[in-house]
């Protein structure tokens, strides 16, 4: 069916109809039933036999004529005194009652209407009464028998007829059920595989050629998805590009300085053109590294020993600073805790914060790296004996291009400013927080807190 | 630079056709001959041809990149190759290595640094009359005249950087080389920060290892110092 709309609203329909045309016309069936077999009893017969046993007999002789009146007649007879009660103190039906008390408000002096709808004229009926010998008025009802079984037939039958409906619906409901369902979660484990980076996801397939709304639904969903995708792929074409078309001229150029300075030997300009080409790559690097961190997907997640890391970085670093030991590692959890992610992105979030620590650092203070555990999460602080950060500055630091005064005094140092932007952002990226505030030396302490691999 | 008579025959394939003639004008003056070529196809061409020491291979290029030109190269051909990788780009470098690259080096590079590499790898490629020797260990027979390995009777196809590393390495069997020292005599050049090309080569070597049926003799990594090759029982 074209339209998920109209198969909903065809099912429920059909079905409500169904139910309740169904109890409609077997109540009908059985009213109907019910009534013929009243009709088919003589009244006439049973009343002038009562009558002659009660002359004959008395109460007693009718009660005893009343309890040995066969039962194949599909009928009941009932003798109900003035109260109200049967004459051998049998429980008449609720109807009865009502009935038998609704006629006691009307005399049987007024008589039946022929213009008057049948309801009321069933109502105003005159109700075959005798005349005991000793005045007593006496009322004969008939009521037909009420076995269930005799309708229902057995009960293994009626269970068989229940166990039916309740399969046949089971059926329609859950075709129509599954109809909505199975899409729909499909759909829904597409949509999270998607928010996990997974561009290349498409449900069209998966749904059949569906026609309806939810068939519509997978189509646009693909079409979101390519155009995501087609994104992401020129997002990292540009990155590509931006690189090597800004870094194919900066290659040029070192060679030209090398090929000057055979040619006019050594200027000290030369330097000075080598350290800001140099700037400038290092500075394309962090920008497109910055970029990168947001369109890049969970794919490459594993699992990182932060130990390993820290130490790594460490190294490094007192390499890069002459192999002074210029980064003590403090670390007072196990050396086997491990966050999960993007190694590279955490190593340039650690080393950028750590690097920006010792520039910071006079040449004979060391810079501390203690990692502890805190409310569940690794929590690595990066303390320097630096100058530190005017308070109100301490939130900003983080923000690209941020520069302090004494960042600005160090600008020959060679950084881009985008150090600690990218280690944020890297480390956001993996559900963790950085903050910035004094260290107890005065110094700055840059606060990294990651989420425990689980 | 000449231990040999005559230039040294370098093949560039960098699609920077400006870069090209610089480098070729600032490699001659070091005796080093360039042919560029712009493009993998001409540059598969021109090496199938020509008779090289050495090439220098651009990752990025239009058509078929520096990777790919590197693979077929490697089909054939252990000749030395550097690749000049986008900086910080870690996934290209490592590829470069896995797939047979003895060195690399991030664009823009200080084309110093690029002329130090050549030297170091060409000085490597011409050993000296006097160290002719043949080093046994295992299964594994390695000869330095005609800079062969074996393990059995299986050639083993290594490059120049992973036959460095594995000379080095069976030199002191069952004493750890140091990482440093193994990127000065493998690479000719020191260690850096961060980098990992020498455990990629020794991850190549020992997949050829394995490969050409050694069971007995294990690298070994000794985590932050380096690597020693232990012999088998």
């Amino acid at each position: 069916m074209r339209s998920l709309f109209l198969r909903f609203f065809i099912a429920f329909w059909l079905l409500i109809g169904l139910i309740i045309g169904g109890a409609a016309v077997s109540g009908f069936l059985y009213a109907e039933r019910l009534q013929v077999t009243i009709e088919d009893f003589e009244v006439g017969n049973s009343m002038a036999e009562a009558s002659a046993v009660l002359a004959s007999g008395g109460r007693d002789a009718l009660a005893g004529w009343v309890r040995h009146l066969p039962r194949d007649d599909g009928v009941i007879v009932y003798i109900v005194d003035a109260e109200g009660r049967d004459i051998v103190d049998r429980d008449l039906p609720f109807a009865m009652q009502r009935y038998i008390q609704r006629h006691r408000g009307h005399a049987p002096d007024r008589p039946a209407n022929d213009d008057a709808a049948p309801r009321e004229r069933r109502r105003h009926r005159v109700l075959p009464q005798l005349a005991a010998p000793d005045g007593e008025i006496l009322t004969m009802l008939v009521a037909p028998v009420r076995l269930p079984g005799s309708f229902w037939a057995r009960s293994d039958e009626r269970l068989m007829l229940l166990t039916f409906a309740l399969v046949i619906s089971g059926v329609l409901s859950y075709a129509l059920a599954a109809a909505f369902a199975r899409p729909v979660s499909k759909l829904r484990a597409a949509t999270v595989a998607l928010a996990e980076g997974n561009l290349d996801i498409r449900v069209a397939d998966s749904l059949g050629k569906r026609r309806d709304e939810l068939g519509m639904l997978g189509r646009d969903f693909d079409a979101m998805a390519e155009k995501l995708q087609r994104a992401a792929e020129k997002q990292t074409e540009l990155s590509r590009n931006i690189s090597h078309e800004l870094r194919s001229p900066l290659a040029r150029i070192r060679v030209a300085i090398e090929l000057a300075r055979r040619k006019a030997g050594e200027l000290p300009e030369f330097q000075r053109l080598e350290t800001d080409t140099e700037r400038l790559d290092s500075l394309i690097g962090q920008l497109l590294s910055y970029a990168r961190l947001d369109d890049d997907n969970q794919a490459n997640a594993t699992t990182i020993n932060m130990h390993d890391l820290v130490s790594e970085v460490a190294e490094n670093v007192n390499f890069e600073y002459g192999g002074k030991d210029r980064v003590v590692i403090d670390w007072q959890v196990g050396e086997q805790v491990s966050i999960n992610g993007r190694r590279g992105a955490i190593l340039s979030a650690v080393e950028n914060v750590v690097r920006n620590a010792v520039k910071h650092s006079p040449d004979d203070h060391d810079v501390i790296v203690r990692a502890k555990l805190r409310n569940d999460k690794l929590s690595i602080d990066v303390e320097d004996q630096g100058p530190g950060v005017p308070v109100e500055d301490l939130a900003r630091i983080f923000e690209p291009f941020y520069r302090t005064r004494t960042s600005a005094e160090l600008d020959g140092n060679g950084g881009t400013g985008l150090g600690l932007a990218i280690a944020k952002r890297a480390v956001e990226w993996h559900g963790g927080q950085v903050e910035a505030a004094e260290a107890a030396a005065g110094g700055l302490r840059v606060r990294i807190d990651l989420p425990l691999v689980s | 630079m000449t231990d040999k008579p005559g230039p040294s025959q370098v093949l560039l394939i960098d699609d920077d056709r400006e870069l090209g003639v610089m480098l070729t004008d600032y490699l001659a003056a070091e005796a080093i001959t360039v042919t560029v070529q712009h493009n993998g196809e001409q540059g598969l061409a021109s090496f199938d041809q020509g008779n090289f020491d050495l090439i220098i291979l651009d990752v990025m290029m239009p058509g078929i990149g520096g990777l790919e030109v590197l693979q077929k190269i490697r089909l054939t051909s252990s000749i030395p190759v550097i690749m000049l990788t986008a900086r910080g780009d870690d996934v290209d470098r490592i590829i470069g290595l896995e797939v047979g690259a003895d060195d690399y080096l991030p664009k823009p590079f200080n084309p110093r640094e690029l002329l130090a590499r050549i030297k170091a790898i060409l000085r490597r490629a011409r050993p000296s009359a006097g160290e002719v020797r043949v080093l046994e260990l295992g299964d594994i027979r390695l000869d330095t005249r005609t800079h062969r390995a074996n393990v059995h009777d299986t050639e083993l196809k290594l490059t120049g950087t992973e036959f460095e590393i594995l000379k080095c390495l069976l030199e002191t069997p069952g004493q750890v080389v140091n990482k440093e020292r193994l990127s000065e005599r493998a690479l000719g050049r020191r260690l850096l920060p961060y980098d990992r090309s020498i455990d990629t080569h020794i991850s190549n070597l020992r997949g050829k290892l394995e490969h050409a049926g050694d069971r007995n003799t294990t690298i070994q990594n000794q985590r932050g110092v380096g690597y020693l090759l232990i012999p088998g029982h």
